[in-house]
């Protein structure tokens, strides 16, 4: 008997969330710690996404489930753990792909709308 | 942006700004969060605003406080800092106090998505239809109540459907029973849930034949419930409710038949092929297929009179019994099949009535079923059980402990 083709088809894959692709686009020049990430992602996204500890973690924390970061090195500064976290091979081929896609969504866009540069 | 200097002090490292950049390290401050609290007049602020932020982190899952909470708070701290900007008092107050409450509110936040998350993960995990009993002997008496149980609900779904009692009698040439004809919506679940369980038994498809069972009975106890409950009281359908219930059970929770047939013996294969034969036809179906005397049909709704039949399936319910008390796996069985085979014992026993005060009862002899005294009696019985072998478990848990800690040896198996 077989099971249904709802269980057994590859389920297509949702687009990133905005944090996580900001996240992940902070790691994705190098290694950084807790902090350095939410003032990175508060500077990429230029002071629109300013990640707070609660969503920073919980984001990081789905990312090393998903094994798309993982923990680099860690310190003891002043009795504090601080601990760095890079993008794995997984992470920056699914970053790569996003930014694929979203790249590939704005041509589009833009072709439709007619501005320059649309054309893919 | 430049680091504001609390900023600065709770990363004395200085702030990272990028790779190959680290901001405030040329400053050389190096002045740790405590020392802070003890020269700094905004000390004890910090120190009440940390224990604050640790008291919210306790809402963080135990292995994710371990491992992230004290740079949790080293991040909160310094983005705290961060946040300062030279105002007015009031102004700064409420910067500050919007400050907390935002970063107070995010952390309950990710408190309550990490637990979801691993909450949704460990759902998903769950094999709910892997799941099976624990202790041998309990496993195996599933095993083999998974093949007897669906043996008898076809019986059952035959003898209901007068199938046997037609056969039987163009065999003998009979004429008092044919195939019936009728087939409403009530009998609808039977009819098509017993075969079915069967076949898919027959295919090897354990967990399927399981699901198929729980629908059976589902099916049943909905049809029963058509006018007002009043199937419920029929002694046949609690057979065939709680009979399904068992193969359902039987079948999701043991190794299946395969281990079933695999511990049945020839003898015990054949003691169960005629207590089903004899429980099927008897229970369900209303009428007696074979016996001494001709068919006698009444105001009882057809039985069939026959102190012979009384004493054979007296003879068969306690050779079952009997076979079944030798070995504790077989003991295991009978009380697992006497949860749907209680019910029977009312059918029998206004049979026996019938059969020793004849057509003349006053039906006083008879103890009338009622939904109460049908259902009751078996679940009392599955709580015993249940009981009774959480009970064991403990017990000889509380052993292996005990054993465990005079020996390092192995833990030694539980038995119920």
């Amino acid at each position: 008997m077989c099971r249904s083709s709802a269980y057994t088809s590859p389920v297509s894959k949702q687009s990133m969330q905005e944090p996580t692709f900001l996240i992940l686009t902070a790691l994705a020049a190098g290694a950084q710690h807790g902090y350095g990430i939410m003032t990175d992602v508060a500077r990429i996204s230029d002071g629109r996404v300013r990640l707070r500890a609660g969503t920073l973690y919980a984001a990081l924390d789905r990312l090393k489930a998903d094994g798309l970061v993982t923990g680099d090195k860690e310190e003891i500064v002043d009795g504090r753990l601080r601990r760095y976290y890079r993008i794995t091979d997984e992470g920056t081929a699914e970053l790569a792909a996003e930014v694929r896609r979203l790249r590939a969504n704005a041509a589009v866009a833009a072709s439709r709308l007619g501005l320059a540069g649309g054309a893919v | 942006m430049p680091p504001s200097p609390l900023a600065v002090w709770a990363w004395p490292e200085g702030l990272y700004e990028g790779p190959g950049t680290v901001l405030g390290a040329s400053r050389g401050r190096l002045m740790s969060v405590t020392a802070t609290r003890n020269t700094r007049a905004g000390g004890r602020a910090r120190s009440r605003m940390e224990k604050r932020y640790r008291r919210l982190l306790a809402l963080y899952p135990k292995d994710h406080r371990r491992e992230h909470a004290e740079e949790m708070v080293g991040v909160l701290l310094a983005a705290d800092g961060d946040a300062q900007v030279r105002a007015p008092k009031p102004v700064a107050w409420a910067r500050r106090f919007g400050q907390h409450t935002a970063d107070s509110a995010d952390l309950i936040g990710g408190a309550l998505r990490i637990r979801g998350r691993m909450a949704l993960n460990r759902l998903r995990q769950t094999r709910w239809l892997s799941l099976t009993v624990r202790d041998q002997r309990w496993s195996d008496a599933l095993a083999v109540v998974s093949v007897v149980a669906p043996l008898l609900l076809l019986v059952a779904a035959l003898t209901e459907f007068r199938i046997p009692q037609a056969v039987a009698s163009s065999i003998t040439g009979h004429p008092h029973w044919g195939l019936s004809a009728t087939l409403g919506l009530a009998d609808l679940p039977m009819a098509a849930g017993a075969p079915g369980v069967t076949l898919l038994v027959f295919l090897r498809l354990r967990r399927l034949a399981g699901l198929g069972a729980l629908a059976t009975a589902v099916g049943q106890i909905a049809a029963g419930a058509v006018p007002a409950f009043a199937g419920y009281a029929d002694p046949a359908v609690a057979f065939t409710v709680l009979l399904s219930c068992t193969a359902a059970v039987a079948l999701l929770l043991s190794p299946g038949p395969d281990r079933g047939l695999a511990l049945l013996t020839r003898s015990g294969a054949a003691l169960v092929g005629t207590g089903a034969l004899i429980l099927g036809g008897f229970s369900v179906g209303g009428d007696v297929w074979f016996g001494s005397e001709p068919p006698r049909f009444g105001g009882s709704g057809g039985k069939v009179a026959g102190l012979p039949a009384d004493l054979l399936i007296a003879a068969v319910l306690v050779g079952v019994a009997a076979a079944c008390l030798r070995a504790p796996v077989s003991r295991r069985v009978l009380a697992l099949l006497a949860v749907p085979v209680i019910p029977y014992a009312f059918l029998w026993q206004e049979k026996l009535a019938a059969d020793l005060f004849g057509q003349a009862r006053d039906g006083s002899a008879i103890i009338p079923s009622s939904i109460p005294l049908l259902y009751l009696p078996p679940l009392l019985l599955a709580s015993l059980i249940l009981t009774g072998t959480w009970l064991a478990r403990r017990r000889a848990g509380g052993r292996n402990r005990q054993v465990g800690s005079a020996t390092s040896g192995p833990r030694s198996p539980v038995s119920a």
